[in-house]
């Protein structure tokens, strides 16, 4: 299995969680799923982050009133600016805030500039937060809009990545007998290469998600 | 195609547990991020916090984005990707350093086709 932006963002979260203990920081993520459109709305993305910064060292007792609030009002769900002065308390108590958004490419298209524009005003007012985006390269031109200074960088197929995986695949043969050095060799010579080959520009699946 | 259907399931499935309440997941910030680094994340291992914690993280997104990631994490390969983390469009974005002009990361590329292809 080669990276994949997905994977890459289960990675980066799993770095960065791995330093949340020492270093005191907060990761919030959202994995978007084209299967899920009605429940990327801006609401729900900001209010999934908003739910997995606000309990750090227990919820904030404005945040408790505001749902105190809601719930005397029959129960009122949050609305954006809600979330964003909840976001606002919760990461104004956090030394530093990263947040993941993985495959941006998969919210419909009309619901991407909210979220881009509620994470650039979480920036601008709390500048130490880090935000990791993925998604097919298309998406680019929408994030430089909102970030005209974001770092881009392409996951692409890895050779490396792919004959590390043949190796351990091959490493864990249950009939290893049936195995000689030259067609260890031929394998770990053809595959990495026709695999990466298999990563072709998928913009005709793209185009699916134009509307 | 598989893998992520079978992603989406899990998602909905702690949506679901979420919906019935029973019983109430933590409400602690470390939600979704209990899962990181050491736990095998299942909710017998969840820590219990008081109702009214829970119904605010309900309140705040019935979403469960520590589910998801649990699933995808549990089907990485170790040492896969390895080199991500250490280019150094990462490190100088994750040294956060360079305030509100690089604040974002992007990551470009296709979400699962590698993975399909390689069942």
């Amino acid at each position: 299995m080669s990276l994949t932006a997905r994977n890459s963002s289960s990675l980066v979260i799993d770095r960065l969680c791995n330093q949340t203990r020492e270093e005191g920081l907060a990761v919030a993520w959202l994995y978007c799923d084209y299967q899920a459109h009605q429940e990327q709305t801006v609401i729900n993305i900001m209010g999934a982050i908003a739910k997995q910064l606000v309990g750090k060292g227990g919820i904030p007792k404005d945040i408790r009133e505001a749902f105190q609030e809601a719930k005397e009002l029959g129960g009122r769900r949050p609305l954006l600016p809600d979330l964003m002065r909840i976001l606002r308390i919760a990461i104004a108590k956090l030394p530093q805030v990263f947040i993941c958004i993985d495959a941006l490419d998969e919210c419909l298209p009309k619901d991407l500039p909210k979220p881009l524009e509620s994470l650039r005003d979480i920036v601008r007012e709390s500048p130490r937060t880090r935000i990791f985006l993925t998604g097919r390269p298309h998406v680019r031109e929408a994030i430089h809009r909102y970030f005209t200074k974001a770092v881009g960088t392409p996951i692409s197929s890895n050779e490396d990545d792919i004959r590390n995986y043949v190796v351990m695949r091959l490493d864990r043969d249950d009939v290893p007998e049936a195995m000689d050095n030259s067609l260890r060799a031929e394998i770990l010579r053809i595959i990495p290469e026709k695999i990466s080959n298999m990563y072709v520009d998928i913009s005709p699946l793209s185009t699916m998600y134009t509307y | 195609m598989l893998y992520r259907t079978i992603s989406t399931l899990n998602q909905n499935f702690g949506q679901n547990i979420m919906a019935q309440n029973i019983p109430t997941r933590s409400a602690i910030f470390g939600d979704n991020n209990a899962y990181c680094g050491i736990t095998i994340g299942s909710y017998s291992t969840t820590i219990y916090t008081s109702d009214e914690d829970a119904k605010i993280m309900r309140w705040l997104s019935p979403l469960e984005p520590g589910d998801r990631h649990h699933t995808l994490r549990t089907n990485r390969f170790e040492g896969i990707g390895d080199w991500l983390l250490e280019t150094s469009e990462f490190r100088e974005w994750r040294g956060g350093e360079g305030g509100a002009d690089q604040a974002v990361l992007f990551c470009s590329g296709d979400p699962g086709v590698g993975k399909t292809h390689l069942k």
